[in-house]
């Protein structure tokens, strides 16, 4: 990006002075395009067609038009929701195309709040977002924080070492005095610590878990030998295997008896039926199995919509 | 290496510095902000809010950065204040940051030796000027590398502001390494932004260290790194007293050639003439009792005439106790306008305290003290006197002070130790202030060392400009502090002279508490002899010094005239 400024007379003297130059000119920019950015929000994803019932939801919904509502979301997961690679001012992935097709339907833009896992409730309870879009598990204990509408079933995937070294075979007792890597607020947490008993009457060791903050850190954990597994959507792990074929591999894939859901707050039950009939507009247009191909993930992960709340 | 590169110079990362910056300077400038308050709060004298400052400081020093963020931008929406994620991070940062720029402005609020902050009092400058003018310029010299590092500190704990959904560098890296599997590349770039970032502020700091090194003259600043100016200074200051011979002679031509044009003129040759003499002699100035002229002629004639005279101050009945010790004991005095009194008496007798009163700087007990006929420490409504009520009193009634540890300020020139309290407290413009300080150089032999720092100038010389430095505003009175307690031997002598030639040539009312007694035959018109808070004996100098009355007086005179014997004999 320097070469074109090279004096030919001296050309070393500033070829070693231009660069830094010209980074502080850019860094400068940056810092004067900060005012604009603060103001216009965060990048926002690409859009979609609308289906035919959206307009009578808009009319029955009007709050909402032209409204602009913030998605939590913890971008550190592939295929869901991560920054595009190759135009990282944009997240995409298949959580974004949904929680966009929802928002064109009901009239709404989405601008997006990259928060830790662990933050994704927390965030929506303060206000500080309208909505999370984000491969969250709608589990009973979270439904304390949150209202779902579920939109897929759950599939996970057995992330180890090439070879698998230590022959984990799922969320059993195969895992006894191993390490996993998983995220803080995982659902897959309490199940690997469930094993507890299971492994002592079997005269075993239980199983560690070590907690990070995003996917990366998870991978990288089990790249630097630090853990043997993760355990995580099976999107998730096989993304993680296309990035490191020659390091990791899915040792084979389970099923969790839970599904995944919008998490809306508590006290919008309005919002919460909006995105609802939004939903069930974009399933039976087909729409969201044309996602679920988009990001090749199987066509079997689609759900009708059900509510999970708790009382 | 080229993903690093690639990474290096992605504008999305890029950018992210730009809320990195943002964060950090919010945090440190709210920081700063909360720092002054925390700091003026525990240097109040207000007990409740130093409590409350220090219990601010316990929380908010101990409790994690991240958790602090997280309740910004998480709790606080439940109470109805929703910042931005940017705003709950500034306010995050601003209140850890605060009581640790606390701790940084007190420290260099507390470095300021107390001994200027006397003198700045006594010079009638009030808590505003004097933390302007005195505290401040020195302070901040000293913090300046604690606020490097803090500076540092809080740009990388910008980075924790990720949690709350700051779009900053760190957050940024993070969620790319999620999205390109590439997390070292961008872990590196990411690093090495955040080296330049305080590579800068480290650099901010080097200039501001440079800028603000008061042994560099501006024009000079980069230049005293090389060796032969360096060399040159140190010659300088070695040879200072063979330069003060030359200059002073050649200050003593010229003003010859004016002294048609007054006597004032006339005068100022006379003493730069002397005062070279003494320091060209080394002999002369090693012997301090050695002093020019002969104790004052027609004695009695003067203490007469004296007594005639109104009276400059007059203290009655004054009481003062340090907890349960007495340090004046209904102490009684009168000097008249013109007089020179010498204070003697044995350590602890009360006789800084005497002085201290005098000047207002200590607050007594019971009884009165006049000075110009004024009573000192009551407003014309009778209520008592704040601090800055105090400080207009002293620049006011026109007490001048000389202390043992000479006080000057030591960020300041001689010039300006002299002219600045001229503009400051008198309101006297530069042009006069200047023309008034360097003249007064003069008078102390010290012209050629106006724009020299304190700590450049001996001991002696530093004395001098104390007392150019409290004649300048014309005082009334000047009082003296043991004024050449703290000077090695060979420099008693120079100071001394000065003070004589005050005596004898401006005829100032002067109170010098000394342990110098020839000097205080030669000088003083009167001695008074204290001890125990009381005046034990009082009387015209040369009789009370050649034969005291009261035995406390003989065996104290008879001690210090040992010594004194010993020290004279070389």
């Amino acid at each position: 990006m320097h070469t074109g400024v090279i004096d030919h007379r001296n050309g070393r003297r500033l070829a070693g002075r231009f660069p830094l130059a010209l980074r502080w000119r850019e860094l400068i920019a940056c810092v004067v395009c900060l005012l604009a950015v603060l103001a216009s929000g965060r990048a926002m994803a690409a859009g979609t067609t609308t289906p035919a019932e959206c307009k009578a939801l808009q009319a029955k919904y009007p709050q909402l038009k032209g409204k602009t509502l913030t998605n939590a979301i913890n971008p550190h997961t592939p295929g869901y929701e991560a920054l595009d690679p190759n135009d990282p001012s944009k997240y995409i992935g298949f959580d974004i195309d949904l929680g966009e097709a929802i928002g064109d339907c009901l009239g709404f833009k989405m601008a997006y709040k990259p928060v830790t896992f662990a933050a994704l409730l927390t965030t929506l309870q303060s206000g500080q977002a309208d909505i999370v879009i984000s491969d969250i598990y709608a589990t009973e204990e979270r439904a304390k924080a949150a209202d779902f509408i579920t939109y897929s079933k759950v599939f996970d995937g057995v992330l180890v070492a090439k070879g698998n070294p230590k022959k984990i075979t799922g969320i059993n007792t195969s895992m006894c005095g191993t390490t996993a890597a998983e995220n803080t607020g995982y659902v897959e947490v309490p199940l690997i610590n469930a094993l507890a008993p299971a492994c002592k009457s079997g005269g075993k060791s239980e199983a560690t878990v070590q907690l990070y903050d995003n996917n990366a850190n998870c991978i990288q954990a089990i790249l630097a030998g630090r853990a043997d597994t993760y355990i995580n959507d099976v999107n998730t792990v096989d993304q993680a295997v296309k990035a490191y074929p020659d390091k990791l591999e899915k040792a084979t894939a389970v099923t969790l008896p839970y599904s995944v859901g919008i998490g809306v707050p508590k006290d919008k039950p309005e919002f919460r039926a909006a995105v609802m009939a939004a939903l069930l507009a974009i399933q039976k247009s087909g729409m969201q199995n044309e996602m679920l191909k988009k990001w090749s993930l199987p066509a079997e992960n689609i759900e009708a919509p059900k509510l999970i709340v708790s009382n | 290496m080229d993903l690093f590169l690639h990474y290096l110079s992605l504008p999305y990362l890029l950018s992210g510095i730009g809320f990195t910056m943002a964060v950090t300077a919010l945090g440190l400038g709210g920081g700063l902000l909360v720092g002054l308050v925390l700091a003026s709060m525990q240097l109040s004298k207000v007990g409740p809010l130093a409590v409350f400052a220090r219990g601010y400081t316990v929380i908010f020093r101990g409790t994690p950065l991240i958790l602090q963020l997280v309740f910004a931008y998480d709790a606080l929406p439940h109470i109805g204040l929703k910042l931005s994620a940017i705003g709950a991070a500034g306010l995050a940062l601003s209140l850890n940051e605060g009581p640790f720029i606390a701790e940084i402005l007190r420290a260099g609020v507390l470095g300021v030796e107390r001994g200027q902050l006397l003198a700045g009092q006594a010079l009638g400058m009030t808590p505003a000027v004097m933390m302007r003018r005195v505290i401040a310029p020195q302070a901040i010299r000293t913090i300046v590398p604690a606020l490097g590092n803090e500076s540092v500190s809080a740009l990388k704990n910008s980075s924790l502001a990720s949690v709350i959904a700051v779009d900053e560098l760190t957050l940024r890296s993070t969620q790319l390494a999620s999205s390109t599997f590439d997390f070292f590349s961008i872990f590196f770039a990411s690093g090495l932004m955040y080296l330049l970032l305080t590579g800068a502020i480290a650099l901010i700091q080097l200039i501001a260290e440079a800028a603000l090194d008061l042994d560099r003259p501006a024009g000079e600043r980069f230049a005293h790194l090389l060796p032969w100016r360096r060399a040159k200074q140190g010659e300088d200051e070695l040879a200072a007293p063979a330069r003060a011979e030359g200059a002073e002679g050649a200050e003593g031509v010229q003003a010859q050639t004016q002294a048609a044009q007054g006597a004032m003129v006339a005068h100022a040759t006379a003493k730069t003439g002397t005062s070279a003499a003494a320091e060209a002699d080394p002999l002369a100035s090693r012997a301090p009792l050695r002093l020019v002229g002969t104790p004052r002629p027609d004695r009695a004639k003067r203490y007469a005439e004296l007594a005639q005279r109104p009276a400059a101050v007059r203290v009655t009945g004054l009481h003062k106790r340090y907890g349960k010790q007495t340090v004046l004991d209904r102490f009684d005095m009168t000097v008249q306008t013109g007089e020179v009194i010498a204070l003697l008496g044995p350590s602890g007798s009360g006789k800084s305290t005497l002085l201290r009163c005098i000047n207002h700087l200590e607050q007594w007990d019971a009884g009165q003290i006049h000075v110009g006929g004024r009573r000192l420490g009551y407003r014309e409504d009778g209520r008592p006197m704040s601090q800055r009520d105090l400080a207009n009193e002293r620049a006011s009634v026109g007490v001048g002070m000389v202390f043992q540890q000479f006080n000057l300020f030591s960020h300041l020139s001689a010039r300006e130790n002299i002219a600045g309290p001229l503009r400051w407290v008198h309101g006297v413009n530069a042009i006069e202030a200047d023309r008034r300080a360097f003249e007064l150089l003069e008078r102390v032999g010290l012209a050629h060392r106006a724009d020299a720092l304190p700590r450049h100038l001996s001991g002696g010389q530093q004395q001098r400009v104390a007392i150019a430095r409290a004649l300048a505003p014309n005082p009334r009175v000047l009082l003296l502090d043991e004024p050449t307690s703290a000077l090695d031997p060979e420099l008693v002598g120079e100071v001394l002279e000065v003070i004589q030639r005050l005596a004898v040539e401006d005829g100032l009312t002067m109170i010098i508490s000394t342990h110098q007694l020839r000097f205080a035959d030669q000088v003083a018109d009167r001695v008074v002899f204290m001890s125990g808070g009381n005046v034990v004996e009082e009387g015209p100098a040369h009789e009370l010094l050649t034969h005291p009355q009261h035995p406390l007086t003989t065996r104290f005179l008879n001690v210090m005239g040992a010594d004194h014997r010993l020290e004279a004999a070389p």
